[in-house]
């Protein structure tokens, strides 16, 4: 033991005063210099680092700390820091009251009462402005999924706006602008529920402090962004294409849709496919392929609904930040009118593609 | 020459968040510079918080910087990013320029580990008109035709043979009125 302690001297002596002992974080990236250290080092930290993985497994996990319990933070330039980067004007007071929790303020009011001090806490809680900031948050997701999305039947912007407005999707959100060091709430490691609470109070003061233009801007560019990359038809496609096709072309007075096969092969193997088309009239609008006929004419008829609502593979790509400068006063006018839902849509009532 | 025995991972560009699709929002959160006020190697360090500290705090106004003069240390810098990963540095016998590299190369970085970039682009609309299957192409015929066929059955784009070529050139050195023997 004795000698372990001279050793572990030793090591900080000789080469480890270069690291900084921060013995909450597990991962920490080295840009690594060549460095010539005698023989016993690494085998001293090898067993030291066993010994430590030993403890941490006992103990159900390495030990963590929050970022306020180091002697380097200074909450008043964090909060300067975060406004800075985000590049928004925020009230203070209103931006430290959206990073305040109701359980923080119960744990800070008990802990006074524990110590004799029965004192009303007059700080504010961010329970309001979660409210507002979150009606926001769906607001503006509306706003810009049925101005981009102009064809398309509500159901799929429901689902896209339930995607972005997910608890996931805000959590992860909150994570990536700093919101984790700033919350004051009595969990830690901190809730998803705390996250998205902060976030929507975040927005609900910046819409406070700089204007619902700013706070529209803001989900814009940070909420609504996550839909990049996704294929939405994963999020929501129709229960029975052929017949919200039918009733579409019904609808349009158009011929009712016949389903031919167009292609197969390899029809007594497993790895057969068939090839069905839809035709309107002997005109013909979509195809789509399938392990057997009724697959593949469902996917023919997906396939029609997708060309119809403009949201096949090779749809416009989304715009995003600067390019929705001329389509904002569309957005707004849009956040309250939700599109046509599937059983009442038709081509000639939604209008043409914005961009 | 494999990927296996290599420390450094290798992957495809990435950004955290989708960071500037809407707005650019600089990844570096704080940044602690730790420092001896007497050893002669945080010269540089302390030459850089002197004279260039201020302009780096003002141009960058979204970083935390905390300074942590440390008596018989060496100096280092540690880097936290948005995303949980911290970059550790050591600036020992640095030189006041070589601070202020290295201080922009962890401004510019996103907090994802260094890695080797697998393709400097990236899409994600790899097809426009869909990707090429056997069917593409083929005359809709071949759904209704008896095989063997006189046209599906042969190779599609055979030019004329050898034998055809050469009846066609005799046909051209053909006369057309063959003139009679003078015998």
């Amino acid at each position: 033991m004795a000698a372990l302690w001279k050793t572990c001297h030793q090591c900080l002596r000789y080469g480890l005063s270069h690291k900084s002992f921060y013995p909450s974080v597990s991962a920490i990236n080295v840009i690594s210099k060549r460095n010539f250290k005698p023989r016993w080092v690494a085998p001293t930290l090898r067993e030291i680092k066993r010994r430590k993985d030993v403890e941490d497994d006992r103990n159900g996990g390495p030990k963590i700390f929050h970022r306020s319990t180091f002697l380097e933070w200074n909450y008043d330039a964090e909060i300067f820091a975060f406004s800075n980067r985000l590049g928004e004007k925020f009230n203070e007071a209103t931006l430290r009251t959206a990073l305040t929790h109701k359980s923080y303020v119960e744990r800070e009011t008990a802990r006074l009462s524990d110590m004799g001090v029965d004192s009303y806490l007059q700080i504010q809680n961010n329970e309001e402005l979660a409210v507002v900031g979150g009606e926001m948050i769906s607001k503006f997701t509306n706003g810009y999924l049925r101005a981009v999305f102009t064809q398309v039947p509500e159901e799929l912007i429901t689902a896209m706006h339930d995607f972005l407005t997910s608890t996931s999707n805000l959590e992860t959100v909150g994570k990536h602008i700093g919101l984790g060091d700033l919350m004051l709430c009595s969990d830690f490691p901190c809730e998803s529920e705390t996250y998205v609470k902060s976030l929507k109070a975040v927005v609900a003061a910046l819409a406070e402090s700089s204007g619902e233009e700013r706070a529209r801007i803001f989900v814009q560019d940070l909420v609504v962004t996550q839909l990049y990359g996704l294929d939405i038809n994963e999020l929501w496609n129709p229960s029975d294409p052929v017949g919200n096709l039918t009733d579409i072309l019904k609808r349009e007075g158009k011929a009712e849709p016949e389903f031919r096969l167009i292609k197969h092969s390899g029809q007594n193997s497993v790895l057969a496919v068939y090839y069905v088309g839809v035709y309107s009239d002997k005109n013909f609008i979509a195809e789509g392929a399938g392990e057997s006929l009724e697959i593949a004419k469902e996917m023919a008829a997906r396939e029609a609904l997708k060309q119809l609502f403009h949201t096949e593979d090779s749809m416009k790509a989304l715009p995003f930040g600067r390019q929705l400068k001329n389509i904002q006063s569309k957005i707004v006018q849009l956040e309250n009118q939700p599109n046509l839902p599937l059983s009442k849509w038709i081509s000639e009532k939604v209008t043409s593609a914005v961009h | 020459m494999s990927n296996k025995h290599l420390f450094l991972p290798s992957g495809f560009i990435r950004t955290p968040l989708q960071n500037g699709l809407g707005r650019y929002i600089p990844q570096l959160q704080r940044i602690t510079l730790k420092f001896c006020k007497n050893h002669g190697g945080s010269r540089g360090v302390r030459d850089f918080i002197e004279t260039d500290l201020m302009e780096f705090a003002k141009t960058n106004p979204g970083t935390v910087v905390y300074l942590k003069p440390r008596r018989h240390r060496y100096p280092c810098m540690v880097a936290e990013y948005l995303n949980g990963e911290r970059e550790y540095l050591s600036c020992h016998e640095f030189s006041r320029a070589e601070i202020q590299k290295w201080l922009s190369y962890m401004c510019t970085r996103s907090g994802i580990p260094v890695m080797r970039f697998r393709k400097y682009q990236h899409t994600d609309y790899p097809s426009i008109q869909g990707v090429w299957n056997p069917f593409t192409h083929q005359a809709p015929e071949i759904n209704v035709a008896q095989f063997p066929h006189e046209i599906l059955s042969k190779p599609v784009n055979n030019g004329p043979t050898a034998t055809d070529q050469l009846i066609e050139i005799f046909k051209k050195t053909q006369i057309k009125d063959p003139v009679k023997p003078e015998h």
